[in-house]
């Protein structure tokens, strides 16, 4: 009942495009001329092979893809990217068995920016771009990033973009899919270049702005260095980080439309902006406060550090410029909360998203105004478009999906003798993409190489669920989804 | 003047009845052989129907080419929109189409359409809405009128105990200078043009012409100090025309509409402005819902159901629970004295309003405002004296003008001021003329 010979090939496809991008990290293996070499070139091989038999096991596909197919095909997509994309760290021994590998390549590609490489910094260059490059490409999303270089490649299906673009979208900006996807590229592209020659400007040398750029603009997290941007202590740099990070988290949508079409006004006047901003700001203005009240810091310093983490966690990318262990655990909680709702629909950040914050909030705020009004009918209106009750109702089970998965990993983590603190807060991270944990045993800055094996596979499958948006995967695990009728 | 009138509805009935008394040479046409036949047996007209041929050919009988006014008042937009462009194409000067939708009122649609050969688009909702709202403004006031943008003010009162001036003679407290000009008075089912020996009673209907600035004070004289501005405004019925009144709703108020239906009530959600307006999906004329809803906070309730009858017997309830102004719907015109009588406030008829509306628009252009005014069977309208026209040659009180007709109040360089015998009327002045009875015709000959 599957299209398998269509999920062949366009896996096969995609294989061929990982291999593409491992060949800019062999370019940047060869520039440096370092050990990464060998281990790059063994990967692309074996990719390309890989992606060859695929192809070929799919010859004379039908182009038909139904619901089904494209939810199995993005799950199965990202699973073998993750597969494939560990290989270099692998082969190369820079990261020692399996269950690290694709733990390192899927916080990679589902943008979280988790790691477990205590010391990145004596990682060859090849290596440490190869990491950027994949939340560079998980960001906007692998099928994505094929539909805008091959037009053809889903027919335009807009079930595959729907089944993994982040957050609640239907509508397309354009008429044709593939023109939608070079938009929000270019868009994507744009920030890149914009945030690294920012950078550059500001003191980096060229091949850390780059990498940096890709993983902030993504906002996935990864970093050359061990101590992220604090390695800099440059204000400036840490500014940049923090408009980028920003404008990440943004609705790629609404950004196309402010930059391109001039239409600002629209954009500050969207509902999910303004909490978007609003939870930015209050946040910030929190641990501002608490940070001058238990620790002795200057308001310009306290300000700066403050509105990093906020815009980091917000956004869910997770880079850090300064040790949050250090923090009274208040401000913990807000971090936590600002890790639970994440950016905007749209764009590359992870979490619940600003979007059905918005909505949530709405309905349990008609719920009590439904109490003193029962006949009333009470619509749940963002932007001036209704949201029904069957939309709500998919929100609300969206919300509950979200707290069990995290909950459930919670649970296995406790059991598996893990901090209380840092299990609820390494849940959160897994399933908003964001990165760091906050907690006792394992601080924000330090790498996860200590979590049991275990735990380390069930964490990438909650990384995979809360890159996807949870059902895309959940449903492909469901008995109804394997039954013929 | 020629005037071609489509659908002989209530609002075609309407212009049937008003241009016939200023004696123009009407042609109605209808599908419906009934209508027409009833509509010929009261008024001096002529009737086509329409499947005698036909459409264009129809068109032509009726003589469309040498038509002054076109007007296009049938069920169907579509068809009154494409009448008026046939209509314009085949030598109609003017012509008007109803319309169902207020997407139509945007001016660059309207814009679109005049070019396309259409004068006038009327929405009656939106004239009904138009109507409700400026009763929620002034809640003491039955029906307001403004002249130039408020400079000059017409209003029905109604006369309560708590009246200043009640039971005496006007010459006693009125003098050439007042700032009130009383221009008429219905009571019982009779008009009065007053003169100084008439005075007030309680339970009359008065028609006061004033500047702006004196409202306030004709507030106090009339014993309104009591009545309270309106925040919040119960609706029931939601209609097109509840959808229009909530959309143009001033800044501060907040309203609740009840409605019966509900895919009705899922189709208004989205139709209005949901921090501002309630939809309860509940029947508005059940003491216990409206009750539920608090309608002790309410200061205004509007009935626009399509019953007429269930309009003015809801309106009546919400006064017994204490709302201070009501304001009910009614299509029959057989209604319109009763309601009055039994003190329901406003009455709001779409069909009559928008007949009047386009009425004025046969008149000629130096009729600026007009409006029929049908609990007193009286015409208002606003001329603009031509120099040498023979208004301008004497005194008020010299002129000699027709005993029914008042002069109210001038506007002059932007002011607004009031009329009495001594007034010399200069030429450019817009005078505000109240004519019970008359040919509004006769009046004009006086501007030109």
């Amino acid at each position: 009942m599957f299209n398998r010979r269509l999920i062949f090939k366009i896996s096969g496809t995609l294989l061929w495009i990982e291999a593409a991008f491992m060949t800019l990290s062999l370019v940047m293996a060869l520039y440096y001329g370092e050990s990464d070499v060998k281990a790059f070139a063994a990967s692309i091989v074996i990719t390309a092979l890989a992606g060859t038999g695929l192809r070929l096991l799919g010859r004379h596909a039908t182009s038909a893809l139904t619901r089904r197919d494209a939810y199995l095909l993005v799950t199965i997509v990202w699973v073998l990217f993750t597969a494939f994309g560990m290989l270099p760290f692998l082969i190369g021994g820079y990261i020692h068995g399996v269950t690290n590998a694709f733990f390192e390549t899927m916080s990679g590609l589902t943008t979280t920016g988790a790691t477990i490489i205590d010391k990145v910094e004596g990682l060859p260059h090849g290596v440490l771009f190869w990491r950027s490059l994949t939340q560079w490409i998980g960001g906007l999303g692998i099928v994505f990033f094929t539909i805008a270089i091959i037009p053809s490649f889903v027919g335009g299906s807009i079930k595959i973009f729907a089944a993994e673009a982040t957050g609640p979208i239907k509508s397309k900006m354009h008429p044709r899919l593939t023109t939608t996807a070079k938009a929000l590229w270019g868009v994507y592209l744009l920030l890149t270049v914009l945030c690294a020659t920012g950078f550059f400007l500001f003191g980096m040398n060229p091949f850390d702005a780059v990498n940096y750029a890709m993983t902030i603009t993504a906002t996935g997290g990864f970093a050359t260095h061990d101590a992220s941007t604090g390695y800099f202590h440059t204000p400036a740099i840490d500014y940049t980080a923090i408009v980028f990070m920003f404008l990440s988290g943004v609705s790629f949508v609404m950004l196309y439309s402010a930059l391109f079409k001039g239409k600002i006004k629209q954009l500050l006047k969207n509902t999910e902006f303004r909490l978007y901003s609003i939870l930015a700001l209050a946040s910030t203005i929190l641990i501002v406060y608490f940070l001058l009240r238990y620790n002795d810091y200057t308001l310009s310093h306290a300000i700066r550090i403050a509105l990093f983490q906020v815009v980091s966690f917000l956004t869910t990318t997770g880079m850090f410029n300064e040790d949050a262990a250090q923090w009274h655990h208040i401000t913990w909680v807000i971090l936590s909360l600002c890790m639970f709702f994440g950016g905007c629909a749209g764009s590359t950040a992870g979490g619940f998203k600003c979007a059905r914050g918005v909505i949530a909030l709405k309905v349990l705020s008609n719920e009590i105004r439904h109490m003193l009004h029962p006949k009333a009918l009470l619509p749940v209106k963002v932007n001036g478009s209704t949201v029904h009750s069957q939309g709500q109702i998919t929100l609300m089970a969206f919300f509950l999906a979200y707290i069990l998965l995290c909950f459930t990993a919670y649970f296995i983590m406790i059991l598996a003798g893990v901090d209380s603190t840092n299990s609820i807060t390494i849940a959160l991270s897994c399933g908003s993409n964001v990165g760091p944990t906050l907690g006792l045993e394992i601080g924000p800055t330090m790498s996860w190489s200590i979590l049991p094996a275990g735990v380390k596979w069930i964490l990438s499958a909650l990384m995979l669920m809360g890159r996807l948006e949870i059902f895309t995967v959940l449903v492909v695990f469901t008995p109804s989804f394997w039954k013929d009728h | 003047m020629k005037v071609i009138i489509i659908g002989a509805g209530a609002i075609g009935t309407h212009l049937a009845d008003l241009f016939s008394k200023i004696k123009q040479d009407i042609v109605i046409i209808d599908d419906d052989e009934d209508k027409l036949e009833r509509i010929q047996a009261d008024y001096d007209l002529m009737t086509i129907h329409s499947s005698s041929s036909t459409p264009i050919q129809v068109l032509k009988d009726a003589g469309v080419k040498r038509a002054d006014l076109f007007i296009a008042v049938t069920r169907d937009e579509n068809l009154n929109l494409s009448l008026c462009v046939l209509a314009k194409g085949l030598g109609a000067r003017q012509t008007v189409a109803k319309v169902e939708n207020a997407e139509f009122l945007d001016p660059m649609v309207t814009h679109a359409f005049n070019t396309a050969g259409i004068s006038s688009i009327i929405y009656p909702d939106n004239l009904a809405a138009l109507d409700i709202i400026n009763g929620l403004k002034l809640t003491w006031v039955r029906q307001r009128w403004e002249v130039h943008g408020g400079l000059l003010t017409l209003l029905d009162i109604k006369v309560s105990e708590n009246c200043k001036i009640l039971n005496q003679p006007f010459k006693d407290i009125f003098t050439h200078d007042s700032p009130y000009h009383v221009v008429a008075i219905k009571r019982g089912a009779s008009t009065i043009i007053p003169s100084g020996g008439d005075m007030l009673r309680t339970g009359d209907y008065v028609y006061f012409m004033t500047t702006r600035e004196f409202v306030p004070s004709l507030k106090h004289i009339m014993g309104k100090d009591d009545e309270t501005e309106v925040k919040n405004v119960f609706i029931i019925g939601g209609g097109k025309t509840a959808v229009r009144v909530v959309n143009m709703l001033p800044q501060g108020m907040t309203a609740k509409i009840f409605e019966n239906d509900t895919r009705r009530c899922e189709q208004l959600i989205d139709l209005v402005d949901t921090s501002r307006v309630m939809v309860i999906n509940a029947d508005g004329r059940s003491v216990a819902n409206l009750m539920e809803e608090n309608i002790k906070s309410a200061q205004a309730f509007i009935a626009l159901t399509g019953n007429a009858e269930a309009n003015i017997l809801a309106c009546i309830t919400a006064k017994q629970l204490g709302v201070s102004k009501t304001i009910a719907m009614i299509e029959n015109m057989d209604y319109m004295d009763i309601a009055g009588n039994v003190d329901i406030g406003t009455i709001i008829n779409k069909q009559a309003l928008t007949a009047s509306h386009i009425y004025q628009l046969l008149l000629k252009g130096d009729v600026r405002n007009m409006r029929n005014l049908m609990t007193v069977n009286a015409d208002v309208a606003e001329f603009t004296a031509r120099p040498g026209s023979r208004i301008t040659h004497k005194k008020v009180s010299d002129l000699n003008f027709p005993g029914e007709a008042e002069l109210g109040g001038l506007v002059r360089d932007g002011k607004g001021m009031l009329v009495n015998g001594d007034t010399q009327i200069s030429a450019g002045d817009t005078v505000v003329v109240f004519c019970h009875g008359t040919d509004i015709g006769q009046i004009e000959k006086y501007f030109i």
